[in-house]
């Protein structure tokens, strides 16, 4: 069975794929979605083999999304859309599948065979799209956002909770977002001081060297973030 | 007796009046004439005004030196030069020429009469006192800003009347104090009157002719320069009035005048700014001026010549302008002030009468120009108008959303694709029906709902449309396709990019004699575009059709929600 995902807007365009789609036996579509929010929480959570992607959603699309999954994870991508507009030719050239809406049960059944025969992850081409973060999806609540890169100071996980981002100027505001650390780590600023920690180096104010080889930083906003052995490297100015 | 001494001394004074007049008037061919009758009076005017009249005094008492050589009684016409002097160059100018023209006469009279009497004494005297006297006139009424008396021959008559007579008193004087008064008593009681006459009529005959001589001048050059700049700028605002057409128009302008400075603005900002001062006076910003502000409001000139009234920039102290014409423009058509135009000249410098003329009829060309743009910009907009029509009548991403959205659904609700089938249809059935400019409220707003819900099924629950307008506005007029490419863009540009339910309220408020619609949206993601948008499209065509008061503004709250209201009169009920 191939655990398959469906992520569009437009309820009955969901509808409609989900319908076609499980027509086949071999798919099993285990979640759909109508954001990037929402998908970006469910693909980390249920790491699904395929998403069928829309591309034109509120707030981020889905070209903007695949920067925000974390590459080692990813599942194979077929883009959805309804403007033809969209980059084909880039499409083409890195064998990443997409469909014109309305899909035609003919032109799915091809994707779908090639998916049977080959559901591994594509590597996502950074040429094609950019893969660096310029805002980052979280939430406080119920309530959504989008947090520009820049604001963010400092970026923790913690076991239970997930994944939190401080900003604010002396750092009062925090959010959690669904992206895991990774993506930071790959497509952002922000560099890793501790298996749990990254800082935004903009707020770093003053690194202090601590016994056994530890370190401290104090940030601009008088937090203090730990800073781990393995990670030291990361800050050669007190290595 | 008497009659035969006054004839005597009359005939060759108006032979020298005659002569000066001849002299005057080929002196207002040349071009130094000009700079004599500006008011702008910088030192090379004054030192060619100084050399001119100091050339009339010498040759008045050279005409007069035959004379003398037979008799002490010396009827001259050396007045003339110093209270014409006087008069155009100001106090300095009429003294300097009084003075030569006095050490002239002691010079070239004591070569014939050694030693030098006090008639020679006296007379050099009275001319620098004539000089000096008309030279304060000049003073008086520039201060009182009533300069252009000067060119009046009337009053220069009555100046040089008023100087002989006190030249008169000056030679009695100085005989009195020379103990010579019987002297000076016969001398003066044979040519005072003749020398009265002469030198009033002279100096008024002269300014008289300088007078009509500088008002063709002022006529010829001012509107010589007006078709100049007619001519240069003819392609340029043809169509638009405009930040990059204005800057053109006023660096041409400012060339043409070599006035210190041209500005244009609209009705709120400054458009364009040429000449001194452009470091600070940058287009764009809203007008500083009060006085500009109250030309826009009253419709009428305002001078500040520098004088009676100065100019002051107001966004910087030590700004060199000093003066400045303001001059409305005007649309004829809608009897509205659309801008104004502005010379300034520095403050070192006064403004020549003959840029006030020019920039009054440079205001004239320019308000027929936006006239003419006017007109031609209303075609173009009512072409363009057609078209962006035609375009969202045919809308056909519309097209292809709603019949894509009706396909995802035809196998699940097949009911309800045929009732979305029956809305599409009718949405292209009320645009075929779009061959006339007007519609009723309530067609139009039948229109908006047929496209609401195709786009309430393609987004289904994210999607929430409230629409409350009273029952009694929907017979009145509007123009078509006012409301639902707004509509259209509260969800294209609101509402889709909504993680939540969107939320479309179209309310209708009336007033007394208009009425507003209101098409408000809860995504509040509105950004002013520098593109003309269909939005600017509505509000142009409203203007067009209804004049200012009307049209479209957008009120938005980041984030929250944004609001278009639609202001239109309710003065037209369609019949239905």
């Amino acid at each position: 069975m191939i655990r398959t995902m469906i992520v569009d807007d437009e309820p009955n365009a969901r509808e409609d794929l989900e319908k076609k789609i499980s027509a086949d036996p071999e798919f099993d579509i285990i979640g759909t979605c109508a954001n990037a929010f929402e998908a970006i929480r469910d693909i980390n959570s249920k790491q699904p083999d395929v998403v069928f992607l829309d591309i034109d959603m509120p707030k981020i699309s889905g070209i903007e999304m695949l920067s925000m999954l974390d590459k080692d994870s990813m599942p194979r991508i077929v883009f959805v859309t309804a403007h033809g507009e969209y980059a084909i030719e880039a499409f083409k050239k890195n064998a990443i599948d997409f469909l014109l809406k309305p899909v035609k049960s003919e032109r799915l059944d091809i994707t779908l065979t090639r998916l049977k025969e080959n559901h591994q992850p594509q590597p996502v081409v950074t040429e094609t799209f950019p893969t660096n973060l310029t805002f980052v999806p979280c939430y406080q609540g119920e309530r959504y956002y989008l947090i520009n890169i820049k604001e963010i100071i400092h970026a923790f996980s913690n076991p239970i909770t997930g994944v939190h981002l401080v900003t604010g100027d002396s750092g009062q505001e925090e959010y959690q977002t669904n992206l895991p650390l990774k993506v930071f780590d790959d497509n952002s600023p922000l560099k890793r001081c501790h298996r749990q920690h990254m800082i935004n180096p903009d707020y770093i104010k003053y690194i202090e060297k601590l016994d056994n080889g530890l370190g401290q930083i104090y940030t601009y906003g008088n937090h203090t973030i730990p800073v781990s052995r393995n990670f030291m490297d990361n800050f050669p100015s007190i290595a | 007796m008497q009659d035969i001494l006054f004839l005597e001394h009359m005939i060759p004074l108006l032979q020298h009046m005659l002569v000066f007049l001849g002299l005057a008037y080929l002196f207002t061919k040349t071009p130094v004439f000009t700079a004599l009758v500006d008011n702008s009076l910088t030192f090379p005017d004054k030192a060619i005004i100084y050399l001119v009249f100091s050339g009339f005094c010498i040759l008045g008492t050279i005409f007069s030196e035959p004379s003398m050589l037979t008799d002490d009684a010396i009827a001259n016409t050396r007045a003339i030069g110093a209270v014409l002097g006087g008069l155009l160059g100001g106090p300095v100018v009429g003294f300097l020429v009084g003075v030569t023209g006095g050490i002239h006469r002691v010079i070239s009279m004591s070569s014939i009469h050694d030693p030098i009497n006090f008639i020679d004494l006296a007379c050099a005297a009275a001319t620098t006192f004539e000089g000096l006297f008309a030279g304060c006139v000049h003073y008086y009424l520039s201060r009182k800003g009533k300069i252009e008396t000067l060119f009046s021959p009337r009053f220069v008559g009555l100046v040089a009347l008023v100087v002989g007579l006190g030249h008169v008193a000056i030679i009695l004087l100085f005989g009195m104090l020379a103990g010579e008064w019987a002297v000076a008593w016969s001398l003066e009681k044979e040519i005072a009157l003749p020398m009265l006459i002469a030198n009033a009529v002279g100096a008024a005959l002269i300014m008289y002719m300088i007078r009509e001589q500088k008002k063709s001048c002022d006529e010829l050059s001012s509107g010589a320069a007006a078709w100049r700049i007619a001519d240069k700028t003819a392609s340029i605002i043809y169509g638009h009035f405009n930040q990059e057409s204005s800057r053109k128009i006023a660096e041409i302008i400012q060339q043409e005048t070599r006035v210190g400075a041209v500005a244009i603005t609209d009705r709120n900002r400054l458009l364009a700014f040429a000449g001194l001062g452009v470091d600070h006076h940058r287009p764009g910003s809203p007008i500083s001026s009060e006085d500009t502000l109250k030309v826009i409001r009253e419709n009428k000139v305002i001078f500040a010549d520098g004088i009676r009234k100065t100019y002051q920039c107001r966004l910087k102290k030590s700004c060199t302008l000093g003066s400045a014409l303001i001059i409305p423009l005007r649309d004829d058509a809608n009897n509205e002030v659309v801008g104004t135009i502005k010379l300034y000249e520095p403050k070192n410098k006064l403004f020549r009468k003959i840029n006030r003329k020019l920039g009054e009829n440079l205001a004239h060309l320019l308000s027929g120009r936006i006239l003419a743009g006017h007109y031609e910009l209303q075609r173009e907009l009512r072409i363009q108008d057609q078209y962006k029509i035609l375009m969202a009548q045919i809308n056909p991403h519309f097209l292809y959303n709603a019949l894509t959205t009706i396909g995802h659904i035809t196998g699940k609700q097949p009911d309800r694709a045929r009732n979305l089938l029956h809305y599409l249809s009718d949405y292209f059935r009320k645009n075929l029906k779009t061959s006339d400019d007007t519609t009723t409220l309530g067609y139009e707003l039948e229109h908006v709902e047929s496209y609401l819900e195709i786009e309430k099924a393609r987004f289904e629950d994210r999607l929430q449309v409230h629409i409350e307008v009273p029952e009694h506005l929907l017979a009145y007029s509007v123009p078509v396709f006012t409301l639902q490419p707004i509509v259209e863009n509260a969800i294209k540009h609101g509402t889709s990019e909504l993680l939540d339910a969107g939320i479309i309220k179209i309310t209708c408020v009336e007033h007394h004699d208009s009425f507003t619609l209101t098409v408000e949206d809860n995504a509040g993601l509105y950004k002013k575009s520098t593109t003309n948008g269909i939005g600017l499209k509505i509000d142009e065509r409203i203007k067009i059709r209804y004049g200012n008061l009307y049209g479209i503004d957008i009120q938005c709250e980041h984030e929250q929600w944004t609001r278009v209201n639609i202001h239109l009169p309710k003065n037209n009920k369609e019949q239905t």
